[in-house]
């Protein structure tokens, strides 16, 4: 085929096309050399191509919408910091939140500059969560620590390659400051080996094409992808939409956390401003302001536009408003290894702010967390330490015209869990149940999703648990009249008792193999007045055993409504 | 013997394929397929097929076929009422599966509900542990309690999934026994059968499915068998699996779930067949027929192999021939998305109404329109002229997107064929260059209807300089049936550290794959001159959690003895992750998380394809058209007929080839000649 001779809608398809191939091709570049659990099973990275002036071009398919936002920050620090001192040759990597465009420390992102005879033709970038990066406790990512340097090695934007030579002491600082770092050398690796592929493809592309039509490509995708959302924003009715909602607590003592939003739409603008919303926290869960952007395009995309294709159009349509200082816009030194938990908070607002305006597309709160257990000791059978991290998943918000999904990761996040069979193989634990949480779905005209339950027994050994919840007190509201969905706990249970709640974020806490650990995640809200529901509806939730006859029966008392 | 007879069964077309194991000689014939009941096109065809051709009912002697009444099933939910019986604690795994969502933005997307239904999930307090030893018995008058619980659900199959099972299936098959007293009819599908393996959402979704499936096969198998007493009383049936061989019908009912890439399995066999025939051991074809295109790569004169894949909606583990399907064919639609760019398929006009083209009230603009628009699809159509194209009503349905554009209706036509070209070209980087595969080694190999007029654009974008086109381009399936083997995997799910200390537990686990073989083979009556074993490893890095397929020995049963040494086996496992991942760590330790073995039965030797004298020089045209092969200016092109194109014969380009269900392009500048197997070896102009 010749290459396209003008971008018209047929040639410039054909060339986003092979821009997308090589998004994706080093997604799974990076998903197959790298180390770690983190990023080969759980896929918690992502990459994309960015063009001369730092904007996002292309993101592989399967790139999580947090990251969206991490690597347009990276670009524009990496810009501002060497913008006359750009080479061949040259690879950037970065991690922090405060100065470098991060979203939080165990998210390294790289930037890898190509060059077409001799001009700048684009960057490829990446970004892998690595399973450590430092700091006070192993992952990098619990709570109880009040400054970002406590949590582990902060990174500015800095040259790791010069002109193609790697710094050979920088990355011998890098990795000093780690845990288990051969496994970390690994993934960086990888990272730097899915750069040079994207390069070299781009290469071939612009070989093929001409670096003058590849930048016309770039503008033209980023514009026609702006174009679309605005488009889609059109859709909203003009007007002003108000919500609030508080987040459990930080962890460090700050308990019922504001989070208030006012949007106001004027045909293609749209416009969210986060005052009001509480100081930063001294604990974890504080966002810097491009995790706040990314959250917010994501949940735009999800109501307007599903298929929209990821690129700096979409984050530019927002105008977003959150003062520096405050929990959406953390400043040094605030930590925020946990902002994923508020994350999934502030979609959940956006969603019911555009209610009223949106009816069929939003959908109930979900879970509004990322419940995470992590489990640690030393295996009797080996003598060798474990620790075993998994985030659950739980209910997602009731729809117009469906229950909401049971028992799974929503909005910002959607990493598999780990089966059964693979933990207890791997580590000195029984899982002793995995399942549904009965009667934790909002009740409503369309249901809300059920929570989680994990139930976990140490053996032959005395284990730790750490913990972090959300939406353990503030159940998950539901929408157009739907209820709320059931809280989430953390269970200590010794055989033959009831066992005893723990807080919301536990910390070191001691299970021995009497007793077992359940996680219950939160269920979500249901959508509509339970008293629609369809009678057909309710008979299934009794019959599926979902539900307990005592819940529908004070849920749906009323008349049903028979289809 | 007599006659060989593969019936590949289209969504479209029914196509047979027969040969006469005595002289060679070769039948092929189609017909209309008739998806409410398969078999019906698959026992007319096949009267007319002997009557047609003199040949005696009694002397075929083996029919081998693609089915696609599992798949079809599922995608028409017809499957059976399925019962599940699984540990306590775990009825919501079917459920959950691995937590996640299909899209990641799109709220109202769902995955497909379990095909076992909440209310039919039944707990039984037991456990096996993670070492395979009993850590909790049945107890018995639970059991009871459960087998009634399923009795009382009145389902067609029941299907049993415990954790574990793989290490110790005893829980199952104590549980089958039960079930089995207690209702002598019910058709049971346990997890440690259907696919021993660890990591139990897959397994048991896999099982679920095979349980599903059960009544559909089973009364399939009865339909076939019943009319195949009269039309084929002395055949042996062979069904085929997604692994690209052949089983016997009752086989098939125990596990219908191995039969959901039937059909694409035997274009892969088809096309190693022709591969060989025309001595490519590297080859990547492309099977693109009405909706769809499927790809796969062949290295080293076999296919590569996927074990995770999505049948339907649901994950499947099980050993499946590693195609990759793309919405891109003949009937595939163009339309404009939202940021106004220009996209072609998935959405498929289907055979009805069918592209524009076809006179049946289409108006959407389709790639057979496109095709027929830029002289590259005669106007005299398809099927020996029995259905004529209509140029101006391809036009017409392309102006309107022409206008849009701004372009000429043959500008828009060759950039509707550049996006679908670009589609298939993104199928084919996934599986070659994403697994670590330089696809400028290989040669492409088009077939199904639409595979050879869209060959050329492919093979050029992906660097690829060599064409192979084969001989029967349209019954490239049927002919992989006659030539397929019966087929089975085994498998032992056990992680174990490759190191010496090591090596009696391996050989042990080995020598079990060779007993469990050889009852097969007994049971299959497969001589032991046919009999061939292929041993392999799925190996990793300890704590890693992808496996990659090391092939340790192929052979008879007798050759393969003891296995490699661990030094050695270290040694495969580091070239194959050279391969696919361009690293490997020589320090760190591997381990081995399952040990399979493939048993071959051969059924058919290969023919000898030997032909007549060589030709030499350039056949006769039968008249000239017209093409756009760019899209400014057409270029008058010579007009072949396939069938006298003889060995030795040369085309030069421009020109195009027609046979009976299928049309090639020789671009200008290109060079196509005919081997001595008869397929056509297109050298693209460098």
């Amino acid at each position: 085929m010749t290459a396209p001779s003008e971008l018209d809608p047929i040639g410039l398809e054909i060339l986003s096309n092979a821009l997308r191939s090589i998004a994706d091709e080093t997604f799974v570049g990076l998903m197959k050399s790298a180390y770690s659990t983190n990023i080969k099973e759980r896929n918690d990275h992502s990459t994309a191509i960015v063009d001369p002036r730092g904007r996002l071009v292309v993101q592989a398919e399967r790139s999580l919408p947090i990251h969206l936002a991490s690597m347009t920050g990276l670009m524009q620090c990496l810009l501002e910091k060497f913008g006359g001192d750009i080479r061949e040759g040259d690879l950037f990597v970065a991690n922090d939140p405060h100065v470098a465009g991060g979203t939080h420390l165990p998210d390294i992102n790289m930037a890898m500059p190509v060059f077409a005879g001799g001009a700048l033709a684009g960057f490829i970038c990446n970004i892998a969560h690595h399973a450590d990066v430092g700091g006070m406790a192993p992952g990098s990512m619990a709570g109880g620590m009040s400054e970002i340097y406590q949590e582990g090695l902060r990174i500015p934007v800095v040259k790791l390659f010069r002109e193609g030579r790697m710094q050979d002491d920088l990355m011998d600082l890098l990795l000093l400051n780690v845990r288990v770092p051969e496994e970390r050398r690994g993934d960086y690796f990888a990272q730097i080996a899915a750069c040079r592929l994207g390069a070299r493809r781009l290469g071939e592309v612009i070989k093929a094409n001409g670096l003058a039509v590849l930048h016309r490509a770039f503008d033209e995708i980023i514009a026609r992808t702006g174009q679309r959302l605005r488009d889609g924003i059109r859709e909203i009715p003009d007007g002003s939409y108000r919500f609030d909602d508080v987040m459990d607590d930080d962890g460090l003592g700050t308990v019922d956390i504001p989070i208030r939003l006012q949007v106001d739409v004027d045909g293609d603008r749209i416009r969210f401003d986060f005052a009001g919303t509480s100081p930063q926290v001294a604990g974890n869960i504080n966002v810097t302001l491009n995790a706040t952007v990314a959250s917010v395009a994501y949940a735009l995309k999800a109501l307007l536009d599903p298929e929209v294709p990821n690129n700096q159009g979409v984050l530019d349509v927002a105008e977003i408003a959150a003062e520096p200082g405050t929990l959406l816009n953390a400043v040094f030194p605030a930590p925020v290894a946990a902002r994923a938990n508020t994350s999934q908070r502030i979609i959940d607002v956006v969603l019911g702010a555009l209610a009223p305006a949106l009816p069929d597309r939003v959908i109930g709160a979900a879970n509004g967390a990322n419940t995470t257990a992590v489990f640690a000791g030393t295996d009797p059978r080996n003598g060798q330490a474990y620790l075993y991290l998994e985030t659950l998943g739980g209910g997602m918000g009731a729809r117009a015209a469906a229950d909401g999904k049971d028992g799974v990761q929503v909005h910002i996040t959607n990493t598999s869990n780990l089966p059964v069979e693979a933990i207890e193989m791997e580590y000195p634990l029984l899982v002793e149940e995995y399942g549904l949480v009965p009667d934790s779905g909002g009740a409503g005209r369309q249901r809300g999703g059920m929570g989680l339950r994990r139930v976990v027994r140490p053996v032959g050994h005395d284990c730790l648990f750490n913990g972090a919840g959300e939406r353990f007190r503030h159940q998950p509201w539901g929408v157009f009249g739907g209820q709320p969905g059931g809280t989430g706990r953390f269970v200590l249970q010794d055989d033959g008792s009831e066992g005893r709640g723990l807080e919301i974020k536990p910390m070191g806490v001691t299970v021995t193999p009497d007793q077992r650990l359940i996680v219950e995640t939160p269920g979500a809200g249901g959508y509509g007045d339970p008293a629609e529901r369809d009678a057909d509806d309710i008979a299934a939730d009794r019959r599926s055993g979902k539900f307990s006859d005592d819940f529908l029966k004070s849920h749906y008392s009323g008349t049903s409504k028979k289809r | 013997m007599g006659w060989i007879v593969g019936v590949d069964v289209g969504g479209t077309f029914t196509d047979f394929h027969a040969i006469d194991d005595a002289t060679g000689e070769l039948r092929r014939a189609k017909r209309p397929s008739t998806p409410d009941d398969p078999s019906r096109a698959i026992l007319d065809g096949l009267a007319a097929l002997t009557r047609d051709n003199g040949i005696e009912p009694a002397d075929i002697a083996r029919l081998s076929h693609g089915t696609t009444v599992a798949t079809n099933a599922l995608i028409q939910r017809r499957g059976g009422r399925v019962a599940l019986i699984t540990t306590r604690g775990f009825r919501d795994l079917l459920e959950i599966g691995r937590q996640t969502r299909p899209h990641m933005y799109d709220l109202q997307k769902d995955f497909p509900p379990p095909l076992v239904p909440r209310e039919w999930r039944f707990e039984l307090t037991e456990r096996v542990a993670a070492d395979g030893s009993v850590l909790r018995a049945i107890a018995a008058d639970e059991l009871e309690v459960v087998v009634e619980a399923v009795r009382r659900a009145e389902v067609d199959a029941c299907a049993v999934c415990f954790l574990f099972s793989f290490l110790n299936p005893d829980h199952e098959k104590a549980v089958a026994e039960a079930l089995r007293g207690a209702m002598p009819g019910l058709r049971i599908s346990l997890s440690s059968a259907v696919q021993p393996e660890f990591r139990e959402y897959e397994r048991f979704s896999t099982t679920a499915l095979n349980a599903y499936l059960q009544p559909v096969m089973d009364s399939y198998v009865e339909r076939l068998a019943a009319g195949l007493r009269d039309l084929a009383p002395n055949a042996t049936v062979g069904i085929n699996q997604s692994n690209g061989g052949l089983m016997s019908p009752d086989r098939a009912r125990a596990f219908p779930v191995r039969t959901a890439l039937s059909g694409p399995a035997a274009g892969v066999v088809g096309a190693l067949h022709v591969a060989r025939s025309a001595g490519r051991p590297d080859i990547i074809t492309l099977d693109m027929g009405g909706t769809s295109a499927d790809v796969a790569m062949l290295r080293n004169g076999a296919a590569d192999m996927s074990f995770d894949r999505e049948v339907g909606g649901f994950p499947t583990r099980l050993p499946m021939v590693d195609i990759h399907t793309v919405g891109a064919g003949g009937g595939s639609i163009a339309w404009f998305d939202r940021d106004g760019l220009m996209k072609v398929g998935p959405a498929s006009a289907g055979a009805d109404p069918g592209p524009a083209c076809y006179r049946r009230g289409g108006t959407e603009p389709t790639v057979s329109d496109a095709n027929v628009v830029l002289g590259r699809l005669p106007e005299q159509g398809l099927l020996d002229g029995s259905m004529t194209l209509d140029r101006s009503l391809a036009a017409e349905a392309i102006r309107p997107f022409a206008d849009r554009l701004g372009l000429s209706v043959e500008r828009t036509a060759h950039g509707m064929l550049g996006i679908v070209v670009a589609n298939m070209v993104r199928a084919i980087r996934t599986i070659s260059v994403e697994r670590g595969h330089d696809p400028r080694t290989c040669c492409l190999m088009p077939f199904g209807g639409a595979g050879p007029l869209h060959a050329r654009d492919v093979a050029a974008a992906l660097g690829i300089s060599e064409i192979l086109v084969p001989a029967a381009p349209g019954i490239v399936c049927a002919e992989g049936l006659v030539v397929s083997d019966l087929k089975e995997d085994f498998v032992v799910s056990h992680r174990t550290p490759v190191d010496d200390a090591n090596a009696d537990g391996m050989q042990d686990h080995v020598a079990g794959l060779l007993n469990r073989a050889a009852g097969w083979f007994a049971r299959e009556a497969v001589p032991e001159a046919e009999q061939v074993v292929e041993l392999s490893l799925d190996a990793r890095y300890q704590g890693q959690n992808f496996e990659l397929s090391v092939p340790l020995a192929t052979g008879t049963p007798a050759k393969i003895g003891a296995l490699p040494s661990a030094d050695d086996m270290r040694k495969r496992f580091f070239a194959v992750h050279e391969t696919a991942y361009g690293y490997f760590n020589p320090d760190d330790p591997i381990e081995v998380v399952n040990f399979r073995l493939t048993a071959r039965g051969r059924m058919v030797r290969e023919a000898d394809t030997g032909q007549a004298a060589a030709m030499v020089g350039e056949p006769d045209p039968v008249g000239t058209q017209s093409v756009f092969f760019d899209p400014e200016a057409a270029v008058e092109s010579a007009v072949f007929q396939r069938a006298s194109l003889l060995p030795g014969h040369v085309v030069e380009g421009p020109a195009i080839i027609e046979q009976l269900d299928a049309t090639t392009l020789v671009y200008p500048g290109d060079r196509a000649t005919v081997d001595a197997a008869g397929n056509l070896i297109i050298g693209l102009e460098q």
